[in-house]
């Protein structure tokens, strides 16, 4: 262990959370990598950021490996699923912005409690004990998606909600490897090259691989 | 692989249009008053460039308590102060007959007073802004579809999209609403949009939504390209002009053409969408590069470099594809006569006819004097039937053919005023740049417009372009 990390824990800081923090940074450069050079968008740098957080948060209170995620996955695509059934509901009542939001919201809450009983009901405990807070995460998801769903149509919105799982799911695995938490155990200092990373990103002037795709027709007329 | 590499760096993607066009030329000050409609048309109007006209707005649910709905014309549209990507738009088309508080949108549903303050509370709540903070929305009056549009455009208006670097117009689109898209000129929800050749102001190659390559109008054989868009220097002139009173750097215009009015701007971006590319299959980085550094003084300037480093390509590709000329429908013909005498004139192209034909008088002056007047001499049979023609064209011919040098043959010619007996000679004609040897009819033209027409049997080396 370096002994920068040896000090944080001995003042009382556990050690999972001064990995966790130190985790930001590569997550986030992992979301700016992604956007800037894949050209996947997902909801911006936050959601995916925290939905990660909420994969890792149901690992650790499940203790059991990676089925933290299979939850986790199964809770984000049906909090999407009652999202669209709530926007197919709700669209001819032409409700404003917030009701309509609560509304989902209230849609969502049913149909996550839905599934955790159902769960409960095949002996997938596993389901019923994930705890609140990466719940919560899951639903305020859903303003997200309704802001979406409002200014760039249902389709963009799914689009860009499956992004976000994906960047997450990826995130996720990557951060989980035991060879990344060595290396912030062991040489914390690392971390701090995401900022040179970003830099570089920050000034990529370059075409994103799915620009590449986007501009198929105009490359073919060259 | 290399070409590929060099290819991709003439497209101008997400990355290199926020980092090197839109931060650097496109200050703070200058964004607001785009993403501001308001302020925008009040500045714009103010500089001398035409925009709808402002109706009346509502920044609040009090004013909107308060609003006086009798005051609305019967056509109007109804936007957000800060919407983005045309989202939010309503348009209605006419009061619905017999009702005092209902009017008519596009696709013929109705609207209600009270859907509409449902659609304004929206607005103001910021549902559709930008930012996503509260909003004020506005009633500005219905542009009137152009004739010419009449055919392509489905239930809206079409505009054109001008992108203007460094007072240079550098690539346009024009973008028109379809059934896909529900009358809405935008591209990402089924909209076409058209590449335009920016010396002509005609269109050339069309996309459909996101990357769909169309050459037809959908359902229908209406060829896309090749729409000349009416008063376009002006528009590319008022596009630069929006530049320099908007200090915007890097801006994308949206110009509208109404029917009375001529060109309006609808709006000023200060975010151009880069979809303009695959319209007109061109990358829009190169030409950028191009652009950038020069020293553009004058408006009149910069659309004149616009049009001469972008445009001109349709004709030139027509003609290196076909080897032909590219001609409109009238031109300068210069025809040769006797002994090296030429005459220049206009003429008709006819591709209707099938061959050429002079007057009678411009004949003479070039020459043919002699045999006009041996042609007249001739006695020719009257009132034989349409079966008889054949028979009797060749008997002309055998007898009289070789009674004079010039007289090159005689055709019977059946028109709108008639049949006629009419002497043909041979004549040579320069038009584009082309010797045409022809054998011309003769006939009375002089109260015609043009002395001459030229006919499909000397077309064949031209393409005729009717928009020329």
């Amino acid at each position: 262990m370096h002994p920068i990390i040896n000090y944080f824990v001995h003042q009382g800081v556990p050690l999972e959370t001064v990995i966790l923090i130190l985790m930001f940074p590569i997550i986030a450069t992992i979301i700016a990598f992604f956007r800037q050079v894949f050209g996947i968008k997902a909801f911006g740098i936050y959601t995916p950021m925290i939905v990660t957080l909420a994969f890792m948060a149901m690992r650790i209170n499940n203790n059991n490996g990676f089925s933290g995620v299979k939850y986790g996955t199964i809770i984000f695509i049906s909090v999407i699923i009652a999202g669209m059934i709530a926007r197919y509901l709700l669209k001819k009542l032409r409700l404003l912005y917030l009701p309509r939001v609560a509304i989902t919201l209230t849609i969502v809450s049913f149909a996550i409690l839905a599934i955790l009983v159902f769960g409960g009901s095949l002996q997938r405990t596993g389901l019923a004990s994930v705890s609140i807070f990466p719940l919560l995460i899951m639903i305020a998801i859903v303003e997200k998606f309704v802001a979406t769903q409002i200014e760039k149509g249902n389709r963009t919105a799914v689009l860009l909600a499956l992004e976000t799982l994906m960047i997450s799911l990826v995130c996720f695995y990557l951060v989980g490897l035991n060879i990344i938490i060595n290396m912030i155990i062991y040489h914390p200092w690392v971390v701090l090259l995401t900022i040179p990373i970003n830099f570089f990103l920050g000034k990529w002037t370059g075409l994103r691989f799915s620009e590449y795709y986007r501009f198929r027709e105009v490359f073919k007329g060259m | 692989m290399f070409r590929f590499i060099k290819n991709s760096r003439k497209i101008l993607g997400m990355n290199s249009r926020n980092l090197k066009y839109i931060r650097p030329n496109n200050r703070k000050k200058a964004i607001r008053l785009a993403d501001d409609k308001i302020l925008s048309k009040r500045v714009l109007k103010k500089g001398g460039i035409p925009v709808p006209d402002l109706l009346a707005k509502i920044s609040s649910h009090k004013e909107l308590d308060n609003f006086d709905w009798s005051k609305l014309p019967s056509g109007f549209a109804l936007k957000p102060n800060r919407g983005l990507g045309g989202e939010g738009i309503l348009v209605v088309y006419g009061r619905k007959k017999g009702w005092d508080d209902a009017w008519v949108k596009a696709d013929g549903s109705i609207i209600t007073i009270e859907d509409i303050k449902n659609h304004i509370r929206n607005i103001l709540d910021g549902n559709f802004s930008i930012s996503g903070e509260g909003d004020i929305a506005f009633f500005e009056e219905r542009l009137r579809l152009l004739k010419l549009f009449k055919t392509y455009a489905y239930k809206g208006i079409p505009d054109i999209r001008v992108i203007v670097f460094n007072k240079v117009p550098v690539m346009a689109m024009l973008r028109l609403p379809t059934k896909e898209s529900g009358g809405k000129a935008n591209l990402q929800q089924g909209g076409i949009g058209l590449g335009i050749d920016l010396a002509t102001g005609v269109t050339t190659t069309a996309v459909q939504g996101k990357s769909k390559i169309v050459e037809y109008v959908p359902g229908t054989r209406l060829l896309l390209s090749g729409i000349k868009i009416p008063y376009w220097k002006d528009i590319l002139e008022l596009a630069v002009k929006a530049q320099e009173i908007s200090g915007l750097g890097f801006l994308g215009a949206d110009v509208a053409i109404d029917k009375e009015k001529g060109p309006v701007f609808v709006e000023i971006n200060a975010r151009a969408g880069l979809s303009i590319q695959i319209a007109n299959l061109a990358g829009l980085r190169g030409r950028l590069e191009r652009v950038e550094g020069l020293k553009i003084k004058t408006i009149k300037r910069g659309v004149r470099v616009g049009m001469d480093l972008f445009g001109g390509e349709i004709e030139e590709e027509l003609e290196e594809i076909s080897g032909r000329r590219v001609i409109g429908t009238v031109e300068k013909v210069k025809l040769i006569g006797k002994n090296g005498k030429e005459v220049e004139v206009e003429a008709k192209i006819d591709t209707g006819a099938m061959s050429t034909s002079i007057d009678v008088e411009l004949a003479r002056e070039l020459g043919f004097e002699e045999a006009l007047n041996y042609f007249e001499k001739i006695e020719f049979p009257q009132n034989f039937s349409r079966e008889d023609a054949a028979k009797i064209e060749k008997e002309l011919r055998k007898k009289y053919l070789t009674g004079h040098s010039d007289l090159d043959n005689i055709n019977i010619v059946y028109s709108s005023h008639g049949v006629s007996i009419r002497p043909a000679i041979k004549i040579n004609f320069i038009m584009d740049s082309l010797i045409i040897p022809a054998s011309v009819n003769v006939i009375k033209r002089e109260e015609l417009k043009f002395q001459a027409i030229i006919g499909k049997r000397n077309l064949g080396r031209f393409l005729v372009d009717v928009n020329k």
